[in-house]
């Protein structure tokens, strides 16, 4: 037997050697020594992955706001350049905010203040979120009593718990922070449940059968499965948190990109305002493309497919 | 090393009934009892419906009997365990981990060192062929090669017992018939001088007569035939056609209700 058998067995794997493990096979082989062309080839292939329409269709919003700064006045409509020059005149040095009581006259540091708000509410609110949601996954009796509490909060707007905030904590950084660590929590939660139980249950099968125990289940499948739909959410959560926080400032902070706006609003200065929103917009779509990388980078096994999902 | 146990696996009685979403109780195996020593490579046949994957899932301690013991190696099953090897229909090799770190995962979990692991893990990807591909994810490859991954896994594992619940019946016919050469190679290839007993289920008469030293029918849940096959190995198409394999493959479609054409109107079960 074990001729016959053993040239099947080698004939076989030749013949199974599809394409995409030949790829793998050429891609390890290269790995060593073209470590730094790799750096020049993944700036190149990002370079080509941009859509140039994208940039046209900026270019056409800028000329198209330009065009019409021609019809009103700046005190309506200020020109792009305008508010370009503005944003970076204020950014280190803004007179004007400490008059009407800002406590930081400049961007720079109403921004970082308004970052670290957003930073501290996202770590917080993922790490209850994410927690509590796959806990609620798989502990049946914690998932009865949390769900109806989560889901009715996703469902109300989550600006109305600001004044119990402000009562709470007074106009200070823990009400912007707390508004901010409700929202997140309650979608990280979300999203977290619905990772834990969209895992394949036959993952969990085939780890008990090969001796798997219930923390290795935790630690090798649970969390690695989740991860990519965990980080999904994540951006969705970071993109919200930026605007809750902008807003909750407006509300009552002496502080931040939300009380800049607040008192350029009052002032009737839209150059300033619209400076303010440029530099807002950019940090956070720049937070947003950074997020992006890491988790294209961590969840390099499942490239256009969802955890637990159908292969063939 | 111990002589081979003749109980190496041994049930008693098995029962199991679900209760079916209007409240009827179903029996899906019914008062199933016999013994395989250690060693074996058992077959379990019967058209879908007929218990043996609900059997299967008992031996690997997934479920729960109803009524009955199962006894492996002198022990009374209480739950899975790594001496019981399970090969799954559907793909069970985790996504998120490379094709090595797969293979090695049953040893990480009982703690056997890095280095050795590694070592075992590759031997038995060379022994499935797989090489070549075992820095790549399971994405990358193709569903043949994801159930070699599999077999390679449970393999390293090492456990006494293995178990198939149908592995190859997605497969097209070309890599079924690779796989099984595969897995009966392994099989044969035991270091240890004695072979792993295998309970392999399928609804494919052919595949049962390909693999096996001896065949459990199954009928609605009850047991209805056991058919030793005595033919030596390697088994080529031809043997398939030679009097005494004819007579059990004509024997087992009879069994399955296959050895008359189906009437328009009684529907196949």
């Amino acid at each position: 037997m074990p001729e016959a058998a053993k040239s099947a067995v080698t004939s076989w794997a030749a013949a199974d050697r599809s394409p995409p493990s030949a790829a793998a096979h050429r891609s390890n082989e290269n790995a060593a020594p073209r470590v730094s062309g790799r750096l020049t080839l993944s700036l190149r292939s990002g370079i080509r992955a941009v859509d140039p329409l994208r940039f046209l269709g900026l270019i056409i919003f800028v000329l198209a706001w330009y065009a019409l700064s021609f019809l009103f006045q700046p005190i309506i409509l200020p020109p792009p350049q305008a508010v370009l020059f503005r944003l970076l005149a204020d950014f280190w040095d803004a007179p004007n905010l400490s008059y009407y009581g800002v406590a930081e006259p400049n961007l720079y540091a109403n921004l970082v203040y308004t970052a670290e708000n957003v930073a501290i509410a996202v770590l917080c609110g993922a790490a209850i979120g994410v927690v509590s949601g796959l806990v609620s996954a798989r502990v049946s009796i914690f998932r009865a009593i949390v769900d109806p509490i989560m889901t009715t909060a996703g469902t109300v707007p989550i600006l109305v718990a600001a004044p119990f905030l402000l009562i709470w904590f007074g106009v200070g950084r823990a009400s912007a922070v707390g508004l901010v660590i409700f929202y997140v929590t309650v979608i990280m939660y979300l999203f977290a449940q619905k990772a834990a139980s969209n895992l394949n249950p036959i993952y969990e099968e085939f780890a008990r059968t090969l001796g798997a125990s219930p923390r290795r289940i935790i630690i090798d499948l649970l969390l690695p499965a989740t991860v990519p739909e965990i980080l999904g959410g994540l951006r969705i959560a970071l993109a919200g948190a930026w605007g809750l926080e902008a807003i909750s400032e407006l509300l009552g902070s002496q502080e931040g990109m939300g009380k800049v706006l607040e008192v350029l609003a009052g002032a009737t200065d839209p150059e300033g305002i619209m400076a303010t929103l440029l530099l807002l917009g950019f940090v956070a779509i720049s937070v947003d493309a950074v997020v992006a990388w890491a988790v294209a980078r961590v969840t390099g096994w499942n490239a256009g497919l969802h955890s637990g999902g159908s292969q063939t | 090393m111990n002589p081979p146990s003749n109980r190496m696996i041994e049930l008693v009685h098995v029962q199991r009934d679900f209760r079916r979403a209007d409240g009827q109780r179903v029996q899906a195996v019914v008062d199933v009892s016999f013994v395989i020593p250690e060693g074996q490579f058992v077959c379990l046949v019967g058209p879908s419906g007929c218990g043996k994957s609900t059997l299967l899932q008992m031996l690997a301690g997934l479920l729960p009997t109803s009524s009955g013991g199962i006894v492996v190696d002198d022990k009374e099953i209480s739950g899975p365990g790594p001496e019981r090897g399970v090969v799954f229909q559907k793909d069970s090799v985790f996504p998120w981990m490379r094709v090595i770190d797969n293979v090695e995962y049953g040893l990480k979990c009982r703690r056997v060192p890095a280095a050795e692991r590694r070592e075992i893990a590759r031997s038995y990807l060379r022994q499935v062929g797989l090489s070549h591909v075992e820095r790549a994810w399971p994405r990358e490859l193709s569903g043949g090669m994801l159930k070699r991954v599999a077999i390679a896994t449970v393999f390293a594992n090492g456990g006494r017992v293995l178990m198939l619940d149908e592995p190859f019946s997605a497969l097209d016919y070309v890599t079924r018939r690779q796989l099984q050469d595969v897995l009966l190679n392994l099989w044969s290839a035991d270091k240890s001088g004695v072979r792993k007993t295998v309970l392999f289920v399928t609804h494919d008469v052919d595949e049962a007569l390909a693999l096996a030293d001896r065949i459990l029918v199954f009928r609605s849940g009850c047991q209805v035939d056991d058919i030793p096959v005595e033919k030596e190995r390697p088994r080529s198409a031809d043997s398939l056609l030679e009097p005494d394999m004819i007579a059990i493959k004509r024997k087992l479609l009879h069994h399955i209700g296959l050895d008359r054409p189906a009437l328009p109107d009684a529907p196949a079960a």
